[in-house]
């Protein structure tokens, strides 16, 4: 362990190093003046990568709750769902998570895996976090009762068994997508004697830099997409058990983009129930307006109309609220050029079926959005509470 | 001759295919379910008062998606239930017996393509049984546009936008058909 540890620590003081080097041209500026930056930053290559302080950020592995739900989304993301090997009994779950959970805390603070065969791409975690879920499957193999269960079929699924289910899920999410790649073949790697890949869903969300991280993301549809998530003190309520546990949903939700581009602006609006370039509810002026539900147009008609996807997902008490957390993606259109886009729909609440099923039921029953988006996979996962540094992601469900 | 024929065929084939290209796309608004019957009539004066309210479409509802609203004079919903429906009608019924005054009727359904379609229109209520007290309390229905739909200004820039692109051919043909200066 001192090995790692040290290196750790180099590791830390070369990032510290470039900080103050980011830092010092602003404070002697007078003195200087502007060569001095580019001076600075070639030196600072030399010795290490030419890290920005995007590349060189880090989210703390180690605490009673795991990283990556609670902190903004990072660019990229990759689902990985593993299907358990037959025979994986608590024992072998033990080791698995022994070594996934050193492979994560290596990676998420710039270490190389151990054995790892591209250190060098380790170098710049970028804001990595690998967030541990465990599916129904994983507490059968341990002999033990799941905390969640596969959700009820709603009449909009078009389920598709490629993007569904999954025993163990790893969700990791970078600024970058190298870094999302190294993690995702580092972890396959060494998953890889315990179980099987059963899917990967890979998607993404604006780069870093590109808006104020507190700004709602739009997804492929043009839509806000997130504005009423639980914010500060709403969000441990709503997310998270006292002892650090969650659950999370991933579905995948294919978005009809032709047919939806055939659309007005009004009747995308309608549809959704807010502006869609403020994302305003119908009845509100801006963005984070609280949606009227008895507010009247001119003609008498309820300004929210009753079928739009706001009215209908809409929660008031805030801990039943759920932490949305998607990503988009956009695969390989077909011959025809029609795209292969949607939502990889994460979201993560204390209890999915006190929180998540209403909502999506009443989604299911009525939302004029669905005409534009199927559900194509689906599946539940509890979230184990985070480790301290000598621990790992599991042993209060497995010791 | 018949080369400069061709070629004024030709342009009148290009201006048409614009227009054509103009047309187009405003046209699937036409294919939106529009309210083609209502009862009451739209701007009808009644003699008695209405239990219920029924409107027919021109294409299959959707119950989901249909929603109508009756409102007084001072903008305020009637009590109804919520509409029941038979292939392209809806019916709401009038939850208590209305008094003399001016109405609307506000609807909003869903096409079969996903298009949202709303309007209203006025009617009174004068039964001679009730005389001008509630009549002559209700203000006339005012600022609300007698039916307006979501999509019923696509055609309309389309055809403006046609004239105007036909008007800039007709004057760039005229312009190509006189001799030049020299």
């Amino acid at each position: 362990m001192t090995s790692p540890l040290s290196r750790r620590g180099l590791l830390a003081g070369l990032g510290a190093a470039a900080v103050t080097a980011a830092a010092t041209p602003a404070a002697a500026a007078p003195a200087a003046a502007g060569v001095a930056p580019v001076a600075l930053a070639t030196a600072g290559a030399a010795v290490a990568p030419a890290e920005t302080g995007i590349g060189a950020a880090t989210v703390p592995f180690h605490g009673p709750r795991q990283a990556g739900i609670a902190e903004d989304p990072p660019a990229h993301a990759a689902f990985v769902a593993f299907t358990l090997a037959a025979g994986t009994d608590k024992r072998a779950l033990g080791r698995m998570l022994r070594l996934l959970t050193d492979d994560a805390a290596r990676l998420t603070q710039g270490i190389p895996a151990l054995g790892d065969t591209d250190a060098t791409l380790a170098a710049l975690p970028a804001r990595l976090t690998v967030t541990f879920g465990f599916g129904p499957g994983l507490y059968r193999a341990a002999g033990l009762t799941s905390p969640v269960a596969e959700l009820p079929a709603f009449r909009i699924d078009r389920l598709l068994p490629r993007w569904s289910g999954g025993d163990l899920l790893l969700q990791i999410c970078a600024d970058d997508p190298l870094t999302v790649a190294h993690t995702q073949r580092m972890m396959i790697k060494d998953a890889r004697p315990f179980g099987s890949v059963r899917w990967v869903q890979q998607g993404f969300r604006r780069s870093p830099g590109v808006q104020a991280p507190e700004h709602t993301q739009r997804n492929v549809l043009g839509q806000l997409d997130g504005t009423a998530n639980p914010r500060g003190p709403e969000i441990d309520p709503a997310v998270w058990n006292p002892d650090g546990s969650s659950t999370l949903v991933v579905r995948r939700v294919r978005a009809e983009i032709e047919k939806w581009d055939m659309l007005s602006v009004s009747d995308k609006e309608n549809a959704v129930g807010r502006r869609l370039a403020s994302g305003a509810p119908l009845s509100g002026q801006s963005e984070r307006d609280e949606p009227n539900f008895t507010a009247l147009d001119d003609t008498g008609l309820p300004a929210m109309p009753d079928f739009s996807h706001v009215t209908r997902a809409h929660v008031t008490d805030p801990t039943l609220k759920i932490l949305r957390r998607p990503y988009n993606y956009d695969g390989a259109p077909d011959a025809s050029g029609r795209p292969d886009a949607g939502l990889i729909f994460a979201a993560y609440q204390r209890d999915i079926t006190r929180q998540y099923v209403p909502i999506q039921r009443r989604l299911a029953e009525k939302d004029l959005l669905n005409e534009w988006i199927t559900p194509i996979g689906s599946a539940v996962f509890a979230i184990p509470p985070g480790c301290a540094e000598n621990g790992w992601i599991g042993e209060q469900v497995l010791s | 001759m018949p080369r400069r024929a061709g070629a004024v065929v030709t342009r009148l084939l290009a201006a048409l295919a614009v227009l054509v290209a103009v047309l187009v796309p405003g046209s699937p608004a036409w294919a939106h379910a529009q309210l083609v019957a209502a009862d009451p009539a739209k701007e009808a004066t009644l003699t008695a008062a209405p239990a219920s309210v029924t409107l027919r479409f021109s294409e299959r509802l959707n119950p989901d998606y249909t929603t109508i609203v009756v409102s007084d004079a001072a903008r305020q919903p009637v009590p109804a239930a919520a509409p029941t429906i038979d292939g392209a009608s809806a019916t709401i019924t009038i939850g208590q017996t209305l008094g003399n005054g001016a109405y609307l009727v506000a609807y909003r359904v869903v096409s079969a393509d996903g298009h949202t379609v709303q309007g209203s229109y006025p009617f009174t209520l004068a039964d001679p049984a009730h005389p001008a007290a509630a009549l002559s309390a209700a203000a006339p229905v005012a600022a609300a546009p007698p039916d307006s739909s979501g999509g019923g200004t696509g055609p309309l820039i389309s055809l403006i936008a046609a004239g105007l692109l036909l008007a800039a051919a007709i004057f760039w043909y005229a312009r190509k058909r006189r001799p030049p200066p020299r």
